[in-house]
């Protein structure tokens, strides 16, 4: 399983929201997208679940947000979270 | 880039209802530049129908369609509240609004048919009463509350003790009611309704957007937590105690103008410690409201204290360049985001980047624009010829922002007849 992974935690917005749609265009079934954001990204979500991927969303200590959203929907995400 | 159905209108604001409501705000400006040239230097006087004229056109025509453009685009995004069919919803508000609004400044300038008051208030306070309490009860019901929504939830409270007392005064002016406490309603009503609603309104969405925004460290959770009840608290206790102490506003307008000025101190020193380097117009249009509301609230203090109109008129000024600058702000931020998400919401991958929508000059052209325009109207405190140079800036500003939004709409349609459409091919 493939993460493509990235730290929008320092851009300014909708530069994460940029970013995290141009990789779900290309999520193929083996990755996935592992994103750390500031806030929780609920535009993303809401587009995200709407076209049908399976979406995973956690805050951790520090407040920090980790949202995990892939194409297959067998992936288990929980287990390749981390927090 | 998606599905061809794109996001179900329920999961998104549309477009268009936000767009319609920026564009009400912005002819509403045309009209306000329109009474400036019509009226002149009589909307410095605070009791002429010029100046209650110009007033509503403000508060009502132009800043209520723009909070409830940011309230439509803002709740689904900021507090996760869906407002089923939002379409329907925004033009039950929007026609009844936008003619309640025009009967009412029509009222102001004919004051012998009273009739005007009572259309204007059956248009105005069901719809506006509706929208608020739909908007209340969806926020009442959240689980997880931010300070944002929370402030929201506390703001549009605000709000509708702000058509209530305004209800009385149209009753009283109609007739209907003999209006002894007119007096003491006037003063709760704009003072619920320029601190309690929009200043609160504009705080609750800052909690959440400098920092996403602009890459800030968050308010400190003291101000998110008690700022937005506090000030509220002490509108609200105010407005009840000044029906037997009505001096009590004087001691109230000072301490809310304390709590205004440390808000606009603590954000402007947010501002100055985003990571990015770069400042954009919309940093600019809010270190300039901010810095507005600064003067705004340290003129009404010294009018308070010492009675000289000059201050009293100073802050008539800066008050609402405050709010505007704060809108033009947002405005600049949310016009090209929705067309860019949009677009791609529904498939577009060939959708116009921000940039392309509005560009950052084109937001740079208007801050300078807006700029010289509070400047003339400070300037025709003392010679009042310049008025019609404000009035003139005043529509350009407002034809600016106009010519975003048919801008911004046409490239969106434009894309949607032309541009090529991307398979996810999802089950």
């Amino acid at each position: 399983m493939r993460e493509i992974g990235i730290d929008t935690r320092a851009l300014e917005h909708p530069e994460p929201l940029v970013q995290a749609t141009k990789i779900l265009q290309g999520l193929t079934e083996d990755s996935y997208l592992y994103m750390l954001h500031r806030k929780k990204p609920i535009p993303l979500l809401d587009l995200a679940g709407e076209q049908g991927f399976q979406v995973l969303s956690r805050e951790d200590a520090q407040g920090d947000w980790h949202i995990l959203i892939a194409k297959d929907p067998d992936i288990d995400l929980e287990a390749l979270l981390r927090v | 880039m998606f599905s061809q159905n794109g996001l179900s209108l329920d999961q998104a604001p549309p477009i268009s209802v936000v767009f319609r409501f920026f564009a009400l705000g912005a002819l509403f400006g045309l009209l306000g530049g329109g009474l400036v040239f019509y009226y002149q230097s009589a909307i410095f006087d605070a009791a002429s129908p010029a100046a209650l004229t110009l007033t509503h056109t403000f508060t009502l025509g132009i800043m209520l369609s723009f909070m409830f453009a940011a309230l439509f685009q803002m709740l689904p995004v900021i507090a996760g509240v869906k407002l089923t069919a939002p379409v329907s919803t925004a033009n039950f508000l929007l026609y009844p609004f936008a003619a309640g609004v025009l009967l009412l400044l029509a009222a102001f300038n004919m004051p012998q048919q009273s009739w005007l008051f009572g259309a204007a208030s059956l248009l105005l306070v069901p719809s506006l009463l509706w929208i608020t309490l739909l908007m209340l009860s969806k926020l009442v019901r959240l689980r997880d509350h931010s300070s944002s929504s929370k402030g929201m939830l506390i703001a549009l409270l605000a709000l509708g003790i702000v058509l209530i007392l305004a209800f009385y005064m149209t009753l009283s002016l109609t007739g209907y009611l003999e209006g002894s406490y007119y007096p003491e309603v006037r003063t709760a009503h704009y003072s619920m309704g320029l601190f309690g609603w929009i200043a609160l309104l504009i705080i609750s969405i800052s909690f959440q957007v400098i920092e996403m925004f602009y890459v800030t460290p968050p308010y400190p959770k003291l101000v998110r937590r008690y700022l937005p009840l506090t000030l509220f608290g002490l509108l609200f206790v105010t407005t009840v105690a000044a029906f037997w102490l009505p001096q009590l506003w004087v001691l109230s307008h000072i301490l809310t103008a304390l709590l205004l000025v440390g808000y606009a101190v603590l954000t402007l020193r947010r501002l100055s410690q985003r990571k990015r380097p770069i400042a954009d117009a919309t940093v600019w249009f809010w270190r300039l409201g901010l810095s507005m509301l600064l003067l705004a609230m340290t003129t009404l203090v010294v009018y308070k204290l010492t009675g000289t109109a000059l201050f009293g008129n100073l802050a008539e000024i800066l008050y609402p360049a405050f709010a505007l600058s704060i809108v033009f702000a947002m405005f600049y931020k949310i016009i090209p985001f929705l067309t860019w998400f949009h677009l791609n919401a529904q498939g577009y991958f060939a959708a116009p980047m921000m940039h392309e929508v509005i560009h950052p000059k084109t937001a740079m052209k208007h801050l300078y624009i807006h700029l010289t325009t509070v400047v003339t109207f400070l300037l025709a405190l003392f010679f009042a010829p310049l008025l019609f140079i404000s009035a003139l800036l005043t529509i350009l500003s407002f034809g600016w922002m106009l010519w975003q939004i048919v801008h911004a709409w046409r490239l969106y349609r434009h894309t949607q007849k032309t541009g090529e459409k991307f398979e996810m091919n999802i089950a």
